[in-house]
């Protein structure tokens, strides 16, 4: 039975809308459907908001070399974990913030605009590393295949710049989405980099 | 004043309670609170970022599975026996237990030797040339 419908997978069912996208530039209204939260009140909003900041759960999902540094950030040395968001799950389904680590290519871009459809709203998206901003080295006259910049695709909270970027670069890059999730910097007392002692 | 066992028992009922409102109370919450936008591709069954072809009820299992299932079988219930041998066996000799256990579990090895010489094992591999 598979056989006979192998033939569907030649062409992913996104490759005409991912050339829509590209030309237009921006991803456009990704929203199919949107009934509104059952409830909505102005205080839920700030506690829910808060509580989202502080318990980010960002997606497993490296695409190149910028994923080894994002696996870095997970582990004992950065450790993500003090900021709440250490816990990468294996499922768009229970994740809330997907991290595009690297380089876009046009195969792999109707795979990502799946994945970020299938996260469940809220969601939050941070471009990590040069390529996934704006193509970096790629973006060159001969590049064919690789996307030049992620937000084409889907839309962009955080640009983490680099090549790759050091773990700190995402950890702020994170500590920056969740300024923009709750209105104000976690964890509450921090001292600035320029306040802090020199060794 | 009801009984004080009676009274026991609402305790019981009181803490069943709080502890199904506890499991529960997250989900009813969220499901209020939540925002509930749908992307195109959001219902969508697999996770991977592929598109899924052909339906679940048309994988094909290897029909050659069910001998490892039979042999599973006849190991299980080897085991199966041993629990008399452990529930008797301060009863007997030391020995005696020993060698007995030792015969039992040889004679039923010999299935094992059986299904060996009959080739089981070996993983014929069917496939039709073209």
């Amino acid at each position: 039975m598979g056989d006979q419908e192998r033939g569907k997978l030649g062409v992913h069912s996104y490759a005409a809308e991912l050339q829509e996208r590209l030309k237009r530039g921006e991803p456009g209204n990704l929203v199919v459907r949107d009934p509104g939260p059952l409830f909505q009140n102005k205080i839920a909003d700030e506690i829910f908001n808060l509580c989202r900041a502080n318990s980010l759960w960002p997606m497993t999902f490296g695409l190149a070399c910028c994923a080894i540094e994002m696996m870095s950030l997970g582990m004992a040395r950065f450790d993500i974990s003090r900021f709440g968001s250490e816990v990468f799950r294996p499922s768009p389904r229970q994740s809330d913030l997907m991290i595009v680590a690297g380089t876009v290519n046009k195969k792999m871009a109707s795979a990502v605009m799946t994945l970020y459809d299938q996260m469940p709203s809220p969601k939050w998206v941070i471009a990590m590393g040069n390529c996934a901003i704006s193509g970096g080295p790629f973006a060159v006259e001969e590049n064919y295949n690789v996307i030049e910049g992620v937000d084409k695709l889907i839309p962009v909270d955080v640009y983490v710049p680099g090549c790759p970027p050091r773990p700190e670069g995402l950890l702020e890059g994170i500590l920056k989405l969740q300024e923009k999730i709750s209105g104000v910097r976690h964890p509450f007392p921090q001292r600035k980099m320029s306040d802090a002692p020199s060794y | 004043m009801p009984a004080p066992h009676v009274l026991d028992f609402v305790y019981v009922i009181v803490v069943l309670a709080g502890g199904v409102i506890a499991g529960f109370a997250p989900f009813v919450i969220s499901d209020i609170f939540r925002p509930r936008t749908v992307n195109k591709k959001t219902m969508l069954t697999y996770e991977c970022g592929m598109d899924p072809y052909g339906s679940a009820w048309d994988i094909r299992f290897g029909a050659a599975y069910y001998l490892y299932a039979l042999i599973f079988l006849a190991f299980d219930v080897d085991i199966l026996y041993l629990f008399p041998v452990a529930a008797a066996y301060d009863r007997v000799p030391g020995m005696q237990g020993v060698l007995e256990l030792f015969l039992f579990v040889g004679i039923l090895t010999m299935a094992i030797a059986y299904i060996w010489v009959k080739g089981v094992f070996t993983w014929a591999i069917k496939r039709e040339e073209n």
